[in-house]
């Protein structure tokens, strides 16, 4: 597992509500090779999210440990896991997540603006032109559609050049024809920036056009199909 | 911090700035700190003009007076601080016409006079006054119109004063310094000090007062009076406006108190603006802060990046508000130029430190324990965006912002007792309600599920998040208490005025009546339409030992006790005590009064001066007869009412062998003062005293103060209104996202509409309940501790206010969720989201 980028041994996450205590994640290890693409798949309610959450260290497990770019995110604190996101780790949301306060460009620029780049402008407008957005810099999100919040939300996971990808349902909000541009985008992305991309979906014909695949089933990893 | 965050913060509030998402908080800050720097800048140059106003009472802004003539050193500083100075010379003489004689007040003033207010003459008796702005020229002097009278004198005849002659070129109508003294019994004569030598009446041991009037900048004679003050030896007394005249000094007083109050009112409309408005800012950037929490951002780089943001917005709006309230005042003083004092001083620089303190102490305040919040989004948000962080134990925060404010406030008022019965009065009430709103939320849940629709959607809102709705009622109950309590104490104190000097307030006083002309002079008064009060007796004496130690060595310098020992005290005696008066200590006569001791009421200034009390024996010196009287009780007098009032009182019977006449004052319509020269003639011995000039400039005053006061008050009803409709702005997103969801659920908008209506109408009755018993309780605290009023309950607020908040907010609601039913629901849906 040497060359793994994303190592996860006995991942457990339970919730305790007054009623009852519900296992999300039961017992989970898995390894993801550098470079490669792992689709998370599974039924509602199967744990998907929950596992990305840890695994991207926006979250913490009940037990178990996670290694993410060589570094155990339970020895680290919240601050320094946002650092190592900052370092390695981009995202795109099924929601977008973007803000509606800044342009296409702006929100491209974010991550950049954050890590303290100084050709921020100029990086982000090349990524806008590479997903297509070349003539949409200066529009804010309530004035894109769906696809092009979502590239907008792309440009912006590729702008600081991460390592990892972690992708929640990146095509979940939207229609099939415009689910399949996304997924050419983000594949071809990908592979032009060797990068590691971690993608939850149920969408089956998504899930195959990645390298493997972890099936989930009521919070348990079944064996790797792939 | 780096400087990467300082860039990125400011890059991104511009980014938001041009969006349009910083509107509501910018406008919030700007209100308040515009309110109270309109507030503090008004009301400190009103103030410092009412003072100025009431100068003229003193004729100066301050005066020294002494026995002997005042050391040069006094003058010399004067002239080196830059004060303007008059000197004065004050003595009795007779005057003697061809008849008669006449015991006169005599004042020679030097050019100049006097350095506050002017003087009004007559060119005859009972003719037309007329402003003068000199003093007689030498040779000449001005005489009150009853010394003409009694000494049969026109003008152009000539007087003699002392060893000169001169001739009277005026009657002498007003002069401002001596309305504090309207009870001197003497006539007065005005005359030029270069004449005072030729009179030769001032030799050594003569009864003389010797006045330096002193007017400049305010500082400087604030500097002066400092330098002074130690130096002032026992027969040396400084006067200045704050110690004289009573009935300006205690409406003056209310008004500085209401205006501190109103002000009070801006700076609580300030917090609750700032408050909510930034409680609105960070919870439309919990999405901001998780992702950028997500994009690998320190949680100490976002509470960073929302501080930064936060204070230039605060120092921006704090610079934008003071200049408009520099503005503001502006506008004010030129609307009411007419009515404020002609030489209203300039700005000061203290309101732009307060203003800018109120900003950015709510700012500060308020502002900081939602931002904290913000620093506390989980990462996790951007999957799950039920996530939002817990609510902050700002405790400590708004403890300290509430102390803060509490502090401005003491600024304002000047009073702790008052500032501590609005803080505490309203933190209490506000705790309280807050509590009752929340119970009451909780508990019409119940009652309300089986309401209509409408019924069900509108109070849905207050009863999912009880605890949230009970803040939206706590911050409306608190503007419209600040309103409230503002609008009552305005009535309160119009009302006080109204009745401290009604139509009827008697404008002339009458002395020296014959006891046998007692029934004739009463008929003749009734003759010519006045109102007159009753008659009392009075007889002059001198108060000498208190429990047989001379009074001398009881008094302390410059104290009303050393002013009533050093001149004889006007006695009188009267069965029964004056409706106006209030008994502090001790009884009223007894139904037998004892064959063999006296008995005295004394007025309660004048016990504490003294140091007398229930039991004690004074002894007087009346007509050459020593008379030693028992201290019965102590009264409170109110000394605004131009009535008769006496410090002491004997017991009936007492003073029955001294030589005694009758003194009273009555009331008549300017327009039959030609009746006063029939019954001057009528009654020769009589002395006739005109206040109606006193009476007017009071008057002049009052209403001029009154109708700053209700200035002050529509301004804070307005900012109070502005306060509720940005108040009101930030919390309509969520309605608005409900609101256009029903609609894609096929609610028709007649039904959104009333679902909103009632919904604001409840809001803000229960924002009104609480308005208004918080207003009571405040009041209550106030008038009990601090205004010394007597309270009743405001029984038609407690309908008016409830109702006018539910018609308010009810409407403000419904045109800021018009929204819903007037934009497409996608749209509100995708905002909302």
């Amino acid at each position: 597992m040497s060359d793994s980028v994303i190592v996860a041994r006995h991942l457990s996450k339970v919730v305790r509500s007054q009623e009852a205590t519900l296992t999300i994640l039961d017992d989970v290890s898995l390894a993801i090779a550098k470079a490669s693409s792992v689709a998370i798949v599974g039924a509602s309610g199967s744990g998907k999210s929950t596992l990305l959450s840890l695994l991207a260290g926006l979250d913490l497990p009940s037990s178990g440990e996670v290694h993410l770019a060589g570094r155990n995110l339970s020895d680290l604190d919240e601050d320094q896991r946002a650092e190592l996101r900052a370092e390695h780790v981009g995202f795109v949301f099924q929601s977008f997540q973007l803000l509606d306060s800044l342009t296409a460009l702006e929100n491209v620029m974010l991550p950049l603006e954050l890590h303290g780049r100084h050709d921020a402008r100029q990086r982000a407008a090349d990524l806008l032109q590479r997903v297509g957005l070349g003539a949409r810099l200066t529009h804010y999100p309530r004035q894109l559609s769906g696809g092009e919040q979502q590239r907008v939300a792309i440009a912006r996971a590729f702008a600081s050049e991460p390592d990892i990808l972690f992708a929640d349902e990146p095509t979940g909000n939207l229609d099939a024809v415009t689910g399949q541009h996304i997924t050419d985008l983000l594949f071809d992305l990908n592979r032009e920036q060797h990068t590691t991309l971690v993608m939850v979906t149920h969408d089956q014909r998504l899930a195959e056009r990645c390298q493997s695949a972890l099936q989930l089933e009521a919070g348990r990893l079944l064996e790797p199909t792939q | 911090m780096n400087n990467g965050t300082w860039s990125l913060a400011t890059r991104l509030l511009a980014r938001e700035w041009r969006a349009g998402e910083l509107r509501v908080l910018v406008m919030a800050l700007i209100i308040a700190v515009l309110v109270s720097t309109a507030i503090s800048f008004f009301t400190d140059r009103l103030q410092r003009g009412m003072v100025s106003r009431a100068a003229e009472f003193l004729g100066a802004d301050m005066v020294i007076s002494s026995r002997a003539p005042l050391p040069e050193a006094f003058l010399q500083r004067a002239m080196e601080d830059g004060l303007s100075h008059v000197d004065v010379v004050e003595f009795n003489s007779m005057m003697s016409g061809d008849v008669e004689i006449q015991l006169s007040s005599v004042k020679a003033v030097g050019p100049g006079y006097p350095l506050k207010g002017q003087v009004r003459v007559a060119d005859q008796m009972f003719g037309t006054e007329r402003v003068v702005n000199a003093i007689p020229p030498p040779g000449e002097v001005w005489i009150e119109p009853r010394l003409a009278a009694q000494l049969a004198l026109e003008t152009g005849d000539t007087l003699d004063v002392g060893m000169a002659s001169m001739s009277v070129s005026a009657m002498l109508t007003y002069e401002p310094d001596r309305a504090g003294d309207f009870y001197s019994l003497t006539p007065r004569v005005l005359m030029n000090l270069a004449d005072l030598e030729e009179t030769a009446v001032v030799q050594p041991g003569s009864r003389v007062r010797y006045r330096l009037l002193l007017s400049g900048a305010e500082g400087a004679l604030q500097g002066y009076a400092n330098w002074l003050r130690p130096q002032l030896e026992d027969n040396q007394q400084l006067t200045t406006v704050a110690d004289d005249n009573q009935q300006i000094g205690s409406a003056l007083d209310r008004a500085a108190q209401f205006l501190g109050l109103a002000s009070i009112a801006a700076v609580v409309l300030a917090g609750v603006a700032v408050a909510l408005s930034a409680s609105r800012f960070a919870t439309r950037h919990f999405d901001t802060s998780a992702l950028l929490r997500c994009l690998g951002a320190s949680r100490r780089r976002v509470m960073s990046i929302f501080l930064i943001q936060l204070a230039c917005l605060g120092l921006v709006a704090t610079v934008i508000g003071l200049a408009l309230g520099w503005v503001m005042q502006w506008g004010l003083v030129l609307l009411l130029r007419d009515l404020l004092p002609p030489d209203l001083p300039g700005v000061g620089l203290k309101p732009l430190l307060v203003g800018g303190a109120t900003g950015l102490i709510a700012l500060a305040g308020f502002a900081l324990p939602p931002l904290i919040r913000l620093g506390k989004v989980a990462p996790l948000r951007v999957l799950r965006r039920d996530l939002a962080p817990l609510p902050s134990s700002g405790w400590l925060i708004y403890g300290l912002a509430l102390g803060g404010l509490s502090l401005l406030m003491w600024q304002f008022t000047g009073n702790l007792r008052i500032t501590l019965a609005v803080v505490f009065g309203g933190a209490i009430a506000a705790l309280l309600l807050g509590l009752v709103a929340w119970a009451l939320l909780r508990l019409s849940g119940n009652r309300l599920r089986n309401a209509g629709l409408a019924w069900r959607l509108g109070s849905g809102q207050l009863l999912k998040q009880p605890i949230a709705a009970a803040g939206q009622i706590l911050a409306f109950g608190l503007i419209l208490m600040s309103m409230v309590v503002v609008l009552i104490l305005r009535t309160e104190l119009l009302d006080t005025w109204q009745q401290q000097l009604p139509e009827d307030t008697p404008n002339h006083f009458a002395l020296n009546i014959m006891p046998a002309e007692q029934a004739e002079f009463t008929a003749a008064l009734e003759r010519i339409g006045a109102v007159s009060a009753p008659l009392y007796p009075v007889t002059p004496g001198r108060l000498t030992e208190i429990n047989s130690r001379p009074v001398r060595e009881l008094v302390t310098k410059e104290s009303q006790g050393e002013r009533a020992v050093s001149r004889d005290l006007s006695l009188t005696w009267s069965a029964t005590m004056a409706t106006d008066n209030t008994l502090l200590a001790g009884e009223w006569w007894p139904d037998t009064l004892p064959d063999d001791e006296s008995l005295i009421s004394i007025e309660s200034g004048l016990a504490d001066s003294l140091g007398v009390e229930v039991g004690d024996v004074l002894s007087f010196v009346i007509a050459g007869q020593v008379l030693d009287a028992r201290v019965l009780n102590i009264r409170e007098v109110n000394w605004d009412n131009f009535t008769p009032n006496f410090y002491i009182i004997f017991s009936p019977g007492s003073l029955e062998n001294m030589p005694a006449t009758l003194l009273t004052s009555f009331s008549l319509p300017t327009e039959k003062r030609a009746e006063l020269r029939d019954l001057a003639r009528a009654f020769p011995a009589m002395t006739l005293l005109e206040v109606e000039a006193l009476l007017k400039q009071i008057r002049d005053i009052l209403a001029q103060v009154t109708l700053a006061v209700e200035y002050v008050m529509v301004f804070v009803l307005l900012a109070g209104f502005t306060v509720l409709f940005a108040a009101l702005q930030s919390t309509l997103d969520n309605r608005l996202y409900e609101g256009a969801l029903l609609r894609t659920l096929g609610a028709r908008k007649a039904l959104l509409r009333q679902a909103n209506r009632l919904e604001f109408a409840l809001l803000g009755s229960l924002a009104g309940i609480m308005a208004i018993v918080a207003a009571e309780l405040i009041t209550w605290l106030l008038y009990r501790f601090a205004l010394n009023l007597d309270w009743s309950p405001h029984y038609l607020l407690w309908v008016l206010v409830p109702v006018t908040g539910a018609v308010l907010i009810g409407v403000a609601g419904a045109l800021g969720t018009r929204a819903v039913v007037r934009e497409s629901p996608m749209r509100l849906i995708n905002r909302g989201s």
